[in-house]
């Protein structure tokens, strides 16, 4: 029984870090209809932008966090702007945006393998002291991860449903060409929808790196099929599936951990994944009939 | 002209997306050797209905049935092998492919386009190629596409695709067509140039379901015309007294 | 043996399993524009299946553990290589080729590779782990006894003749009715369908066939070099692939000689020159990822239909041999 809350209450935590990234990527795909496949090294990004932060000018962590993450939405823009766009301005097909999507991928995770070589990184932070939830014990930089993830989480949500922005991008999501017609400015939205991708993409990988305590250049590409788990079960482009999609990945994944070995967790992500393709591709938590 | 049982049968069909009822229980039928035309103002339902119909999405209740055949479950190339072929809206002619081998694409059930014959039996393919070629020949001439046989299909003008498509489609010897608004974004040319083709292949013995907005178009071609309005079917008949009658006047308006 | 002439040997046998792998990854994108982002994946699994079906059992001590220990004659285990592609191939089209957008092929690729990866490294049982398979006999040497230099000659000419094979079956694939529907599904599935094409069936067969050829490529390789681990199976392996595809030009047979040429041999031969920088081992093979995924991305910006573009297929009526060839010509000319 101990066992299954533990796992639950560690599930919290890898959905809290999931969840971040996967409303990044989902977003991202609403409005710009297509899967970044350079996604996960946007987080290794984050993860060692935050490095520097930390480890060499001594930085807190979690202002690491911040900055890195700032640095990553613009690295997110810059790669809609400089290598997408050109693509999208040609009227360039779906399979060809993919192929581009992984040479970027390529690109990324080999320039940071370049830069800080391809050993492991840990962070110079410590786990703070044990708290004990029931019989469970977590660490308070555990509990600060997961109120940092709820937070990233209302604030997404009060940004979609009251402002402006979010109205104009989930129109984009839902019918581009009438959002195009009703005077949304698309490519201004279009921005600004990479921008906030890369903030949560790069704030997901530096809690992701906290989290697995030390990390090397794979660490984004390793992730992403878990975060692809989690948007498809949730509908891809739809950001509240996508945060329900992590919930449900990261506890099955966290419960099965304690029953089974723990390293291979990732294929139950994968196990979820191909079954949600295989019984209901449209994501579970979708109920409206478009795929 | 013969006119002799239903070809095509709709039946109480139903889909929604969402919340939203795109076509709610809407019944007609198209008797074969006639040209019906399929109208009605914007989100009447009638794209939605060519889906149907055609098999890219699967009604939620209600049945078609095509040939004395339920289709209402059937995928899009069964039921292109039973003989209703349909159009595009947007001419979707295949780019990479010239405009030959677009036509040489429709016949069905080729033996070439078996993997295992692709390499095994050659000569019988070549045979077989050289048959539909004749025909295709004379499919381009018919529709004065004869000098672009060999120009990628993509490098065709706007009208000259919906030529293209319309050839092509008749190249798989369907029983019916279902035209989805053949003349829009045409020029008048040529939109009479496709009437005429319509009404020619009519008389040959085709018959047709023609989703329209061309109302004078319709008119003229049609034999029997269905209007839908709201996801129903809300009246049918000749065009002359449809014109008269109060509920379509009201949705078109309306609409 | 001369230095030099054994290096040629090599590039050429590399050369000749790169044309394979180019004509199946090209009838996969090039022919029916199927996503496939871990064709290596499926080379690693026809390594693998060759492998252990040559082998022969396990004696327990260096050559570690791994399942089936058959000892087959060559050419049984690249075929049960192919055949073992062919069935990942099967599995995996299930879950992505049903009539979904093409990024979700992609995603289950990607993510089937990662696995994949995964279990062969940290299952000792299945091909023996991070170590891999070692040892893997070469075809016919039990009969040739042949030095290891001279039986490169041997195996040059064996893959010769699978490349051509390889191309000869590829054209006819590309020139039949077949590869016409492939082209029409590449172009536009939805037009494929309404006259008449099971969308689906074709992609399951196109993805299949490229899979066998991935996998006879892989089992080529592990007879050649005699190993195998999950080292060799990379992302960058995939994309290298990818690239001279690309280059070469998509959907055209030639050009993925010319491809095969141009990216994967010139690649890892002037790679092999640059200088090894103390304290940072990894850095060749960083700049050689970066290279190819900036390759991938200017490939398809600034010359996307490659050095030999695909080219158009043309017809001509052959005149019947009792009818009369004036009436061709009248419909020739219209």
């Amino acid at each position: 029984m101990s066992l299954l809350l533990s796992g639950i209450v560690f599930g919290l935590i890898t959905a809290s870090v999931l969840s971040i990234a996967s409303v990044g990527l989902t977003m991202q795909f609403g409005v710009t209809n297509f899967v970044n496949f350079a996604y996960g090294e946007l987080l290794t990004s984050g993860a060692y932008f935050a490095l520097v932060f930390n480890q060499s000018l001594n930085m807190n962590i979690w202002v690491a966090l911040v900055l890195a993450a700032l640095i990553v939405a613009v690295e997110s823009y810059l790669v809609n702007r400089v290598v997408i766009q050109p693509f999208i301005k040609r009227k360039a097909r779906l399979l060809i945006l993919l192929v581009v999507t992984i040479g970027l991928q390529l690109f990324l995770e080999n320039a940071i393998q370049a830069i800080w070589g391809a050993g492991f990184q840990q962070y110079k932070t410590s786990p703070g002291s044990l708290l004990h939830l029931g019989p469970v014990l977590i660490t308070v930089q555990q509990l600060v991860i997961i109120v940092v993830a709820a937070c990233i989480m209302v604030a997404t949500h009060m940004l979609l449903k009251f402002t402006k922005l979010g109205k104009a991008m989930r129109a984009m999501s839902d019918d581009p060409e009438l959002a195009r017609v009703s005077g949304i400015a698309v490519k201004r939205v279009t921005d600004i929808t990479w921008l906030i991708s890369g903030l949560l993409a790069g704030a997901a990988g530096v809690i992701l790196a906290i989290n697995t305590n030390s990390f090397t250049p794979a660490l984004g590409a390793n992730f992403l099929f878990v975060i692809f788990a989690a948007v498809i079960s949730g509908g891809i482009g739809n950001p509240y599936g996508a945060i329900a999609g992590a919930v449900v990945i990261g506890v099955v994944m966290e419960v099965s951990a304690s029953y089974i070995d723990s390293a291979y967790k990732t294929v139950v992500a994968f196990a979820i994944l191909i079954l949600v393709l295989l019984v209901r591709p449209q994501g579970i938590f979708r109920s409206r009939g478009r795929v | 002209m013969s006119f002799r049982g239903n070809l095509l049968t709709v039946s109480d069909v139903r889909k929604a997306y969402g919340g939203v009822q795109a076509v709610n229980g809407a019944s007609f039928s198209v008797r074969e050797g006639t040209i019906t035309g399929l109208i009605g103002p914007n989100g009447a339902g009638k794209s939605t209905m060519v889906n149907l119909i055609s098999g890219a999405e699967r009604a939620q209740s209600g049945s078609i049935h095509f040939a004395n055949q339920d289709i209402t479950r059937l995928p899009t190339h069964r039921i292109a092998h039973l003989g209703l072929v349909r159009t595009f809206q947007i001419s979707r002619e295949l780019q990479r492919l010239t405009v030959l081998e677009n036509l040489l694409l429709a016949p069905q059930h080729q033996f070439g386009e078996k993997s295992w014959a692709a390499l095994f039996a050659r000569r019988r393919i070549q045979e077989e190629e050289q048959r539909h070629l004749r025909k295709a020949l004379e499919m381009l001439d018919r529709f004065s596409l004869l000098p672009l046989k060999d120009e990628y299909a993509g490098n065709l003008s706007g009208g000259q695709k919906k030529l293209l498509d319309l050839a092509r489609a008749l190249m798989a010897e369907p029983k019916m067509l279902l035209l989805d608004e053949p003349m829009a974004g045409v020029n008048p040319t040529l939109t009479r140039s496709l009437q005429e083709h319509i009404a020619a292949l009519n008389k040959e013995g085709m018959t047709f379901l023609l989703i329209e907005h061309n109302l004078s178009v319709v008119e003229s071609i049609c034999d029997h015309v269905v209007v839908m309005a709201e996801g129903r079917v809300l009246a049918e008949g000749k065009m002359d007294t449809l014109r008269d009658n109060e509920a379509v006047v009201s949705a078109y308006l309306g609409g | 043996m001369n230095g030099l002439l054994y290096y040629l040997l090599i590039a050429a046998v590399y050369f000749c399993i790169y044309c394979i792998y180019c004509w199946g990854i090209n009838l996969q994108f090039g022919v029916a524009g199927i996503l496939n982002f871990t064709f290596i994946t499926f080379v690693a699994v026809g390594a693998y299946f060759a492998g252990v079906t040559a082998l022969g059992a396990p004696d327990g001590g260096l050559s570690g553990q791994y399942i089936l220990g058959w000892h087959l004659p060559f050419p049984i285990p690249p075929v049960l290589g192919g055949i073992a592609a062919a069935i990942l191939a099967v599995l995996v089209g299930i879950v992505g080729l049903r009539r979904l957008r093409s990024d979700y092929l992609a995603i289950v690729t990607v993510s089937v590779g990662q696995i994949a990866w995964f279990i062969a490294g940290n299952n000792v049982h299945l091909f023996n782990g991070w170590d891999g398979i070692s040892q893997v006999p070469q075809p016919w040497n039990s009969v040739f006894h042949l030095s290891f230099t001279n039986y490169g000659w041997v195996f040059l000419v064996i893959c010769i003749v699978l490349a051509i094979i390889g191309y000869i079956v590829s054209q006819a694939l590309y020139r039949s009715p077949y590869g016409r529907v492939l082209r029409a599904i590449r172009d536009d599935e939805d037009v494929a369908a309404a006259l008449g094409k099971n969308v689906f069936a074709y992609k399951m067969s196109a993805f299949i066939i490229g899979s066998v050829f991935a996998g006879i490529g892989g089992a080529l390789t592990v007879e050649f070099v005699g190993a195998f681990n999950p080292s060799g199976w990379t992302t960058p392996e995939t994309f290298i692939i990818w690239a001279a595809m690309l280059i070469g030009g998509q959907g055209n047979n030639k050009g993925m000689i010319l491809g095969a040429f141009v990216v994967p041999v010139v690649f890892n031969e002037i790679t092999r020159f640059l200088p090894n920088i103390p304290g940072h081992p990894q850095l060749i093979d960083s700049f050689r990822g970066m290279a190819i995924g900036l390759l991938l991305i200017l490939a398809v910006r600034f010359r996307p239909s490659g050095l030999l573009p695909e080219r158009k297929t043309l017809f001509s009526l052959v005149p019947t041999v009792k009818g009369s060839e004036g009436d061709d010509r009248h419909v020739l000319q219209g």
